[in-house]
């Protein structure tokens, strides 16, 4: 009845970074199966019809992050993989007036020159500033992080390279970098910007899917996070995965597959199997039982090995910190079918901008009160939200003329308050429609009437986000990107090099290093651990910078 | 007095105690020093200022806790202080008393978390004591390559940190390199659970600072405020009379102090202070000039026009804005705190109830307002001996200093009463004791010291604006560019408190340079 | 895809892409080959008609640059003198009224930001006109002093007349007042135009600088006179050709701004692109003097110097050898010189190599010709003194050719 098959290795989570390490330890020769929850695979990067005729990219909705590297190495377009960059931006303000980041230079320049003359150079200032810090640290995503505790040359020579890469900089750029890395966005960008609506806009990025505020130390590194991205090599560029995102993890099972690889859908774990200290396998909620020497979980650490693992196969040093690591939801996400283009009143006709990402939060003390609802267990009343329509250059997710809309939202608590009680729980239907009113409420300000032409919305809240997805608390990185938890410290110091107390158990998600976000790096950096390991290490790529 | 030339080898501007504590170091090797205070009163945020009767001997600063040993030692400071022990109120009456590691309810039993709190108050003085070696020294610049002496000799310090680190083992070091940078809040509510004692934590952190707990990077505050043990002392007779032990070490070090001395300008030519010009013409020469005043009130006097247009901008950056007000009452009687016992009045107070609450005064800070559950750090110095006049110092968390439309009377009546609405919800009967209140925003102290936005730091201690950071990169050193001008106060590493590292540092700094 | 429902007119808050100067309907209309790059957001001609040509008549007639995109920013006031020698690294003090200087400027660190000339109306009146967008750094460097910056870079065009028969057209124009000015003088010859004896050809020539609403009457006016001496508009080609000629560096090529370079290191101090002579240690602090004053000590790294190439065929983008094996640096400006008959260059090299050591020197030229490359290495010689000099751009009253 339940089905007692071995393979070499078993990957717990179809999630984009399980999806990876599967892809990278079937090419080097290994019988991998992978074990989905849901009936669909993808984890936060999927795409699903929920109403007819239109795709959601139901939680992450853009792509950047995505490395190169991994899109080569395991063929993703010969998968069907297609990313296309979007251009332009706007924020939308009260007054009807509006600031567009449009993608041409010339007209960049000249808009902020029309929100501030001061500006136009602010932006130069503070482009080349994140481009630095975007060349400094994309050497180290492909790179496991170094152990500081430990005297094994591969941890002496990686604090070596990141010593010396820092040395490099100089006196005065390790102080800027410094700064760079410790500073919140907003103080950054009052150091830089005259026009509360530019940074308003530009200081979303440095609080999407973080529990701090735009003042909170840390913030700026968050932004870094966001802009260290590419497409074809034009770092800081977004585009939108052709057939939503679920395509990625489509084109990675794809590649999976046909290079031996098993996917499993429809019973998510129980338990992972262990004796003498050993991971020897995994026992489906099902009944069914898979046996491996290697088991590497794509869900986040706390998840991992709280609900799925007996305490008393972990060291209780780990237990603590692990319970300790912290997960915070602070994202809603809401996904619209449409069934025309909204009215942007403010915006020309045809305006190009539109296809990017917009915005109605106009200051950053705006964005701070935002934060400060949050941190009572309330969702933003002024919510500050990434919204975008990838239908106008995808013609893949709506029917002709019909429309899809995704808005991601910044603030919503996993325990929502109320009546004084905190609680996941209070998260029902009312609660959730009240949420959705107060986001169409701010939309207001860019595109009044926008509720006419909604055939159908989607709206989750970070409970939503983990029940489905498996995110605790709907955190969407799988742990909070703050310097206590990142790098040698994530997700636990000790086992940031992805390997765990037990024997042949690995960690492969967002919680390690290098973090959150469509990246594939967790999963590479891990696949490499895992080869090194099984004694495969020359199967897997070397990357030079 | 005008129009007269006088000769040191190193003139001093500020009387502060980094001020006094620059002028000693260098008297003490043997060189001639002048120190130059605009106002009556030395000691600038220790200082009684310029207040007319009734006098509180301890107007702004209260307490001394992380005053470095060896500045005390260096300088033969002769301190009259009396330890004291601290209690964390709260609004039910089951106060916690903090003694060092030690947490125990008001009957003496212990309190739920104390082995908790005892492991945790070990380690974070381990690591405190730890970072504290950075204290004095010059923050690292690391500028030339590894063979080059002074980067070599930078390294050999770093590396005794590291190894400081090791000999922790590995399990310390790891929780070190995990809680350096993290918040104070998540750390205390982990171990401990929040309440009193998290949030005398807390509290503790973030006091003086533009950050609530939950800010990365409060933890590191903490660190530093424990650096010197957290040795608490209430000066006898007031912090009046450790300002007189300061001037005391200065004058018998040979320093010439003068008061009503306001510096006009710093006088530069080829590069190089040559000395400075007071208000009234007064020319005074000096091979260094060292200013407590902060880089931007420093980069004034001496001319933009010397400064690169880089640090002119940076200091123009630099964040500086006061949260700590004080509330200064004189009492018919002592206040009576509801469930405290009489002995412990003499306890330093704390109504911080828990980090939420601490968290919960940091908001309105942000947009200019002001909680109406503001955190509170009180002495009653006099507790001891209830003939004498009563006072209340208390040290207020957080005031706006730029309020918008400024700190009108009103707005000042409003705080008032909020602040006595706390006290009276702690101390009932307090506000039909009071004679005479004085409460002191950060705008105020800005007035009074010339401490930028009147912060306690002369600049906040964000981990972006410390250590070789710190006031500005470019200025992190002590140097400040032009040959022999210094920066000698709290704007400089390792930062505020009546510390006395900076002074000291700046000095040593001045003498390694061969400014003298 | 929009609303349909009402007339949208709306336009852009900001116009897209490339904009016209004041100039563009003239040189549109001249234009046969279409060639249009931006330069500061303004469209700006690559070549008008042929760059040979035009080319030529830089040497031989005149001809007309469009230099509107340039920025300017002008600075006034009380503390005007005091702030610019503060950013400067010459002393400005030796700028007289009615005078321009070439002159640089430093970051922190001593790195060039930019190369521009500095124009002094009046005591207290200067403009700067650069290459790279300066308003940020002029504001943070006037913060402090008692000046006003004014932003003019679109309010007022500018127009390159340089050749030989130049002075003669503006004699024929009327404005031969402008006999009097010497190389790097300045005056009011007619209200609201100023005239400068400046240029990037390093032949005879004048910048003519006017508001906006006066250029085309201008442009107009300068036509009607060349009718004897030869005019014509050109391109910026056929302008590099000849500034490569003077020896004059250009940013974004032999040099890159500070403020816009991504990576590390690829800055240069005005001692590593060879101008000792426009830095003066001997006035008051400037901006980088501190950094300059170490550099001066551990030494360059680098050296820019002219050199000239053996054989025919154009260097740019050549690697530099010594002894025929050790990479010791590149060329940033090459080209065949027309009017010299020489194969010229300006190169970046590692010190000491164009410094203490000269000798030796060799450049490896790829050239690719009708789809086949060939590798050429070919002798180079540091050059001290400029490639192209001729009197007729200094003598003063100038010669009508």
């Amino acid at each position: 009845m339940g089905q007692h098959d071995t393979f070499d290795a078993i990957i717990a989570g179809s999630g984009h970074n399980g999806l990876t390490t599967a892809c990278y330890l079937a090419r080097a020769g290994l019988r991998v199966l992978v074990v989905e929850k849901n009936d669909w695979i993808g984890g936060a990067a999927v795409s699903r019809s929920l109403h007819d005729g239109w795709t959601y990219s139901n939680c992450s909705y853009v792509c950047s992050l995505l490395r190169r590297e991994i899109i080569r190495d395991l063929e993703l377009p010969r998968f069907g993989l297609q990313v296309i960059p979007y251009e332009g931006g706007a924020t939308f303000t009260r007054e009807g007036d509006y600031f567009a980041y449009y993608s041409d230079h010339d007209a960049l320049n000249r808009e902020l020159a029309r929100q501030n003359p001061r500006d136009v150079d602010a932006y130069e200032r503070f482009s080349q500033a994140v481009m630095r810090q975007c060349r400094f640290i994309r050497p180290f995503l492909l790179r496991t992080a170094p152990d500081p505790t430990s005297l094994k040359p591969r941890d002496l020579s990686e604090l070596l390279y990141l010593v010396k890469k820092a040395n490099d900089l100089g006196a005065r750029e390790l102080g800027e970098t410094q700064r760079f890395w410790t500073m919140s966005i907003a103080d950054f960008l009052d150091e830089h910007f005259e026009s509360d609506l530019v940074k308003a806009h530009i200081a979303g990025g440095g609080i999407i899917g973080t529990g701090l505020g735009v003042y909170s130390p840390g913030t700026a590194y968050v932004l870094l996070h966001h802009y260290m991205g590419d497409v074809d090599g034009t770092i800081g560029a977004w585009g939108f995965a052709r057939g939503g995102m679920g395509s990625i993890t489509q084109a990675l099972a794809a590649s999976f597959e046909s290079s031996g690889g098993t996917i499993v859908t429809g019973s998510g774990i129980d338990q992972f199997l262990t004796k003498g200290g050993k991971v020897t396998g995994v026992a489906l909620e099902n009944g069914d039982v898979y046996h491996a020497s290697v088991v590497a979980s794509n869900m986040d650490v706390r998840r991992t090995f709280i609900n799925h693992t007996a305490e008393s196969d972990l060291p209780s040093e780990f237990v603590t910190a692990v319970k300790r690591f912290k997960t915070r939801g602070s994202s809603g996400k809401i996904n619209v079918s449409l069934d025309r283009f909204p009215t942007f009143p403010a915006a020309p006709d045809g305006a190009r901008f539109l296809s990017g990402d917009m915005h109605c939060s106009t200051s950053l003390q705006e964005l701070e009160k935002a934060y400060d609802d949050w941190k009572v267990g309330r969702w933003s009343q002024e919510p500050y939200f990434d919204m975008l329509i990838p239908t106008q250059i995808d013609p893949t997710m709506a029917p002709p003329g019909k429309h899809m809309m995704t808005v991601f939202v910044q603030y919503a608590p996993y325990d929502l308050e109320v009546d004084g009680v905190r609680s996941p729980d209070n998260w029902n239907e009312t609660q959730r429609q009240a949420f959705a009113t107060c986001v169409f409420d701010k939309m207001e300000q860019a595109c009044p009437g926008i509720r006419d032409h909604i055939l159908h919305a989607e709206v989750r809240s970070p409970y939503e986000l983990e029940q489905e997805v498996g995110l605790t608390e709907g955190n969407i990185f799988q742990g909070e990107l703050t310097f206590d938890q990142l790098l040698f410290n994530r997700p636990v110091p000790g086992y940031a090099q992805y390997r765990t107390p037990i024997g042949g158990m690995y960690l492969v998600g967002s919680s390690t290093h290098p973090g959150g976000g469509v990246m594939g790096a967790p999963g590479a950096n891990a696949a490499r651990e895992i080869l090194r390991d099984v004694g495969k290490g020359q199967a897997m790529p070397v990357y030079t910078d | 007095m005008s129009n007269t030339t006088q000769n040191f080898d190193a003139v001093i501007i500020g009387g502060g105690h980094n001020g006094l504590t620059a002028a000693t170091t260098l008297a003490r090797k043997g060189h001639s020093v002048c120190v130059l205070e605009r106002s009556s009163v030395l000691g600038g945020m220790m200082s009684v200022g310029g207040a007319e009767a009734p006098s509180f001997t301890s107007r702004l600063a209260h307490l001394l806790y992380n005053l470095n040993p060896k500045v005390e030692r260096e300088l033969g400071l002769r301190l009259n202080a009396r330890n004291l022990t601290t209690v964390s109120l709260a609004p039910n009456g089951e106060h916690v008393e903090i003694d060092g590691g030690k947490a125990r309810m008001m009957d003496g039993a212990l309190h739920p978390k104390a082995v908790a709190f005892a492991t945790l108050q070990t380690r974070l003085q381990r690591f405190a004591t730890l970072l504290s070696r950075l204290s004095l020294r010059t923050p690292p610049k690391l500028s030339g390559s590894w063979t080059d002496p002074e980067t070599f000799g930078e390294l050999m310090g770093l590396a005794g940190i590291g190894l400081g680190l090791k000999g922790m083992g590995k399990v310390e070091m790891r929780e070190f390199l995990r809680a350096l940078l993290t918040n104070v809040h998540d750390l205390m509510v982990d171990d401990l659970d929040d309440g009193p004692l998290a949030g005398a934590m807390a509290a503790d952190a973030v006091r003086g600072s533009f950050s609530g707990p939950k800010a990365p990077g409060t933890l590191f505050s903490l660190l530093y405020r424990l650096g010197n043990g957290a040795n608490l002392r209430a000066p006898v007779g007031g912090m009046a009379s450790a300002v007189a032990a300061f001037e005391d070490a200065a004058a018998r070090a040979g320093c010439v102090i003068k008061r009503q001395s306001a510096v006009r300008s710093v006088l530069v030519q080829g590069d190089r202070v040559h000395g400075v010009e007071l208000d009234d013409g007064t020319v005074i020469h000096a091979k260094a000039v060292l200013s407590s005043i902060g880089p931007q009130a420093t980069i004034n006097l001496a001319g933009i026009q010397h400064f690169d247009v880089e640090i002119a901008r940076r200091a123009k950056n630099l964040r500086a804005k006061g949260t700590a007000g004080k509330l200064n009452l004189l009492l018919k009687a002592r206040p009576e705190f509801s469930g405290l016992p009489a002995p412990l009045h003499q306890a330093r107070l704390l109504i911080a109830p828990s980090s939420d609450y601490v968290e919960h005064a940091f908001n309105p800070v942000k947009y200019g307002s002001f909680s109406e559950a503001p955190t509170l750090e009180i002495l009653l110095p006099n507790a001891h001996t209830p003939e004498t006049p009563q006072t209340l110092s208390a040290v207020v968390g957080y005031m706006p200093h730029d309020p918008p439309g400024g700190w009108t009377d009103a707005l000042r009546t409003k705080a008032e009463q909020q602040i006595m609405a706390v006290l009276e919800a702690y101390a009932p009967g307090i506000g039909d004791r009071v004679q005479h209140s004085e409460l002191l925003t950060p705008t105020d102290i800005q007035t009074e010291t010339g401490a930028a936005g009147g912060h306690w730091h002369h600049g906040e201690m964000g981990i972006d604006q410390i250590l070789n950071v710190r006031p500005i990169n470019g200025m992190a050193h002590y140097q400040c560019g032009v040959e022999g001008l210094y920066l000698c106060g709290a704007s400089a590493h390792p930062g505020g408190d009546i510390n006395g590292a900076p002074g000291r540092n700046s000095a040593l700094q001045a003498l390694k340079d061969g400014a003298l | 895809m929009t609303d349909t429902s009402a007339a949208r007119t709306l336009e852009e808050a900001v116009p897209l892409g490339l904009i016209p100067t004041v100039f563009q309907p003239r040189l549109e209309a001249l234009s046969s080959a279409k060639s249009w790059m931006g330069w500061a957001g303004y469209q700006s001609a690559v070549v008008i008609e042929n760059m040979e040509f035009e080319y030529f008549a830089i040497r031989n007639q005149s001809t007309l640059f469009d230099v509107s995109p340039m920025h300017k920013y002008r600075i006034q006031g009380p503390d005007a003198e005091a702030m610019l020698n503060r950013m400067m690294t010459r002393d400005v003090r030796k700028i007289r009224p009615g005078r321009v200087g070439y002159t640089l400027w430093c970051d922190e660190e001593g790195m060039v930001i930019d190369d521009g000339t500095l124009f002094r109306f009046g005591p207290d009146d200067f403009r700067l006109c650069c290459q790279e967008r300066m308003l940020g750094w002029v504001l943070d460097a006037a913060w402090g002093f008692d000046v006003q910056v004014t932003d003019e870079s679109d309010t007022i065009s500018g127009l390159s007349l340089q050749g030989p028969t130049s002075f003669s057209i503006l004699k024929d124009a009327g404005l031969d007042a402008a006999a009097a000015l010497k190389p790097f003088d300045l005056a009011e010859i007619e209200p609201g135009l100023w005239i400068s004896r400046t240029g990037f050809t390093g032949d005879l020539g004048y910048e003519l600088w006017m508001k906006n609403a006066d250029g085309l009457a201008l442009w107009d006016r300068l036509w009607d006179a060349a009718r004897d001496w030869g005019l014509k508009a050109i391109g910026f080609e056929a302008l590099n050709l000849a500034r490569i000629e003077a020896g004059f560096i250009a940013a974004q090529v032999d040099f890159q701004p500070i403020h816009s370079t991504l990576r590390l290191g690829r800055g240069r101090t005005p001692l590593e692109l060879g101008f000792e002579r426009l830095v003066d240690f001997e006035k008051d602090h400037f901006n980088g003097r501190r950094a300059l004053l170490q550099q001066r000590q551990k030494g360059l790294r680098t050296h820019l110097v002219k050199i000239e190439l053996g054989g025919f065929k154009p260097s740019n983008g050549a690697l530099l050898y010594h002894r025929k094996t050790k990479e010791v640096g590149h060329v940033t400006s090459g080209a065949w010189s027309p009017t010299t008959k020489r194969n010229i260059a300006l190169a970046e090299l590692k010190a000491p190599y164009g410094g203490q050591v000269q000798d030796d020197l060799w450049a490896e030229i790829y050239v690719h010709e009708e789809g086949q490359w060939d590798r050429r290495l070919v002798p180079v010689t540091v050059q001290t003194s400029p490639f192209f000099s001729h009197p007729r751009a200094r003598a003063t009253p100038p010669r009508p050719f």
